[in-house]
């Protein structure tokens, strides 16, 4: 807890990044939704309908790029603060206290999700405003329920990550990498069916993928993986039981391996 | 055993890799620390000298359970620094990077109050310890100021005060007045003693050689990871005789260095800049029977003498004398 206290203290400091958390996810979406708009044509909304299963491509996409925020969120937070904390030294006052790291990465995780959460929400309302469409269709609850299970997961991708920031010193080429890797097999703006199969087992692999469709499935209707929400969902409560202790495993032997060797706060 | 450090046959070995052009690299390992032993007694301020490289940074680290040895045992307050890295951890109280180690967009008591939270205090015991030390380092009156808007000495000050935080018995501080003004160093010495006289164990590494004299009651000097001299400051200087050392300032160039060195009555020789020339220390065997020849060595080789002292053993002839070397030479392999 004093670690998210901490941090949002930090980021209270920085206003104008809270203001572009909320633009660049609009920005973002705004860009493939008017590019459909001038060029789809009269049948565009029935033509998105064939392959994604509503016509609603405007809510569609904002939902997509508010789910990439809450992930890329995720990658930056993590990842990031560790190499962060790396770098400015204040990493080896971590590990010389004796609370254990994972409860500080627990607790920027908290932070992470709050402003993820916070920003995606705010960036579909208000985004769904400016491009006329109704934000609060479907089974609101359900959605909800997505993002709390699969955020979880998600965080746990994110440790995993971590660790390799933290081991090989390199945080930025590596996050951007990671991040735009995710929101293309996640698919943010279209359906990861018209991928090909070995893709779209890839995409599968990732938590972010069904609590995207979750998420689009309870707003929009454009249909469940696995064909009902409680199977998805499942699939979701499988990654969560796995995903923290797989992430803990490599966070701690990551951990273990630098410090035999350089030390942690080396940078 | 608390506020007591026992270390025994540590030895530290670094995997590195030496870049040779743009993707290719070459492995080699570096022995930072050779089965080093010593034991620091509970209450004493306990000083670790050594140039850049000598392992001083690495056995603290070992101590502090940043780093894994590679060999060896130690404990720390009576906990194994492998097998025991929380309770360590809770018991010691460290400075090890400076003014870095804070955050600078928090002001610096809340900078303290989440150190506190790390050591498990409750909110209001964060608060309060958190105040106590503001007062203890004068530091009331920017504490409300974000880090970014201190000076040096005021961060310096800020991360002296983190080490505080936990009320540790062992306090671990790696040179905490650099940085600092003089006013402000003596303060922050006049502080550690006051530590000390309630009780607290101070591992203290420095730079400033009067500076380990005048606080420490036992000096450890390291290099090339191995530990040289151990003793009080009186035992150190006792080592070596009074004759044995030898001062020459003027103009002295390479080849009258170079000339000195050679001799096989000189154990060691440094020679330092200052301004406008260089000093020459040696230390001998017997300065009275040599002092002829080293004059005449060093006038035949173009050495321009200015003065010639005889010099009271300070802790830094000890350091050259065991060292070869003074204290802002690199030990690290090239």
């Amino acid at each position: 807890m004093a670690s998210a206290r901490m941090r949002l203290i930090n980021i209270s400091r920085y206003p104008g990044q809270l203001v572009l958390d909320i633009v660049i996810p609009i920005v973002f979406a705004a860009m493939p939704i008017l590019l459909g708009r001038a060029t789809a044509g009269p049948n565009a909304g029935e033509v998105f309908k064939e392959n994604t299963g509503t016509s609603n491509y405007v809510a569609y996409m904002l939902i997509g790029a508010s789910a990439f925020t809450i992930v890329s969120y995720a990658f930056w937070h993590i990842a990031y603060w560790l190499r962060w904390e790396q770098e400015t030294g204040t990493l080896e006052i971590l590990y010389l206290s004796p609370t254990h790291r994972i409860w500080v990465a627990a607790g920027t995780a908290l932070y992470s999700c709050l402003r993820g959460i916070f920003s995606a929400l705010v960036a579909y309302l208000l985004g769904s405003v400016i491009l006329g469409v109704n934000p609060l269709q479907g089974d609101i609850g359900l959605a909800f329920l997505f993002i709390l299970v699969g955020i979880i997961p998600l965080y746990a991708l994110t440790l995993l990550f971590g660790a390799v920031v933290l081991k090989v010193k390199e945080s930025n080429a590596l996050i951007n990498l990671m991040q735009w890797g995710v929101s293309f097999l996640m698919g943010v703006f279209f359906p990861i069916t018209v991928f090909p199969t070995l893709l779209k087992v890839m995409a599968l692999l990732f938590p972010p993928t069904w609590m995207t469709n979750g998420v689009r499935s309870a707003l929009l209707g454009v249909g469940f993986f696995f064909g009902s929400w409680y199977k998805d969902l499942a699939v979701l409560w499988g990654f969560l039981l796995f995903a923290p202790l797989f992430g803990y495993w490599v966070f701690t032997s990551a951990e273990a391996s630098i410090r035999k060797n350089e030390g942690m706060g080396q940078f | 055993m608390i506020g007591t450090v026992r270390v025994e046959n540590l030895s530290k070995i670094y995997r590195v890799h030496n870049r040779k052009g743009l993707f290719k690299s070459e492995k080699s390992s570096v022995e930072a620390l050779k089965s080093v032993t010593l034991e620091v007694d509970q209450g004493e301020i306990f000083g670790l000298l050594g140039p850049n490289g000598a392992g001083k940074t690495t056995l603290i680290k070992i101590l502090t359970t940043l780093l894994l040895p590679s060999g060896g045992e130690a404990w720390v307050n009576g906990y194994n620094v492998q097998r025991h890295e929380n309770e360590v951890r809770a018991t010691v109280g460290c400075m090890l990077m400076g003014e870095r180690g804070l955050y600078w967009k928090l002001t610096g008591r809340e900078n303290l109050e989440y150190f506190g939270a790390l050591y498990h205090f409750s909110p209001s015991n964060r608060r309060q310890r958190a105040q106590e030390i503001l007062d203890l380092l004068g530091l009331g009156d920017i504490a409300d100021r974000t880090v970014e808007t201190y000076s040096s000495g005021q961060k310096m000050n800020l991360a002296f005060g983190k080490a505080l935080i936990n009320d540790a018995p062992l306090l671990v501080l790696d040179e905490p007045t650099n940085t600092l003004d003089v006013p402000s160093a003596s303060e922050l010495r006049a502080i550690v003693r006051k530590l000390n006289a309630q009780g607290k164990t101070v591992i203290y590494t420095t730079h400033i050689m009067t500076e380990a004299e005048t606080l420490c009651d036992r000096v450890a000097i390291i290099d090339y990871g191995q530990l040289l001299a151990l003793g009080t400051v009186d035992q150190l200087k006792a080592s070596l005789k009074r004759d044995q050392i030898i001062r020459f300032e003027g103009v002295i160039p390479s080849k009258a260095f170079t000339a000195v060195q050679q001799l096989p009555q000189v154990q060691q020789a440094t020679r330092t800049s200052t301004n406008g020339g260089n000093l020459l220390t040696v230390v001998t065997g017997n300065g009275h029977a040599i002092l002829p020849q080293l004059i005449e060595i060093l006038t035949a080789n173009g050495t321009l003498i200015q003065s010639i002292t005889p010099q009271e053993i300070t802790l830094e002839d000890v350091f050259i004398a065991k060292t070869g070397r003074t204290l802002a030479e690199d030990t690290r392999e090239k």
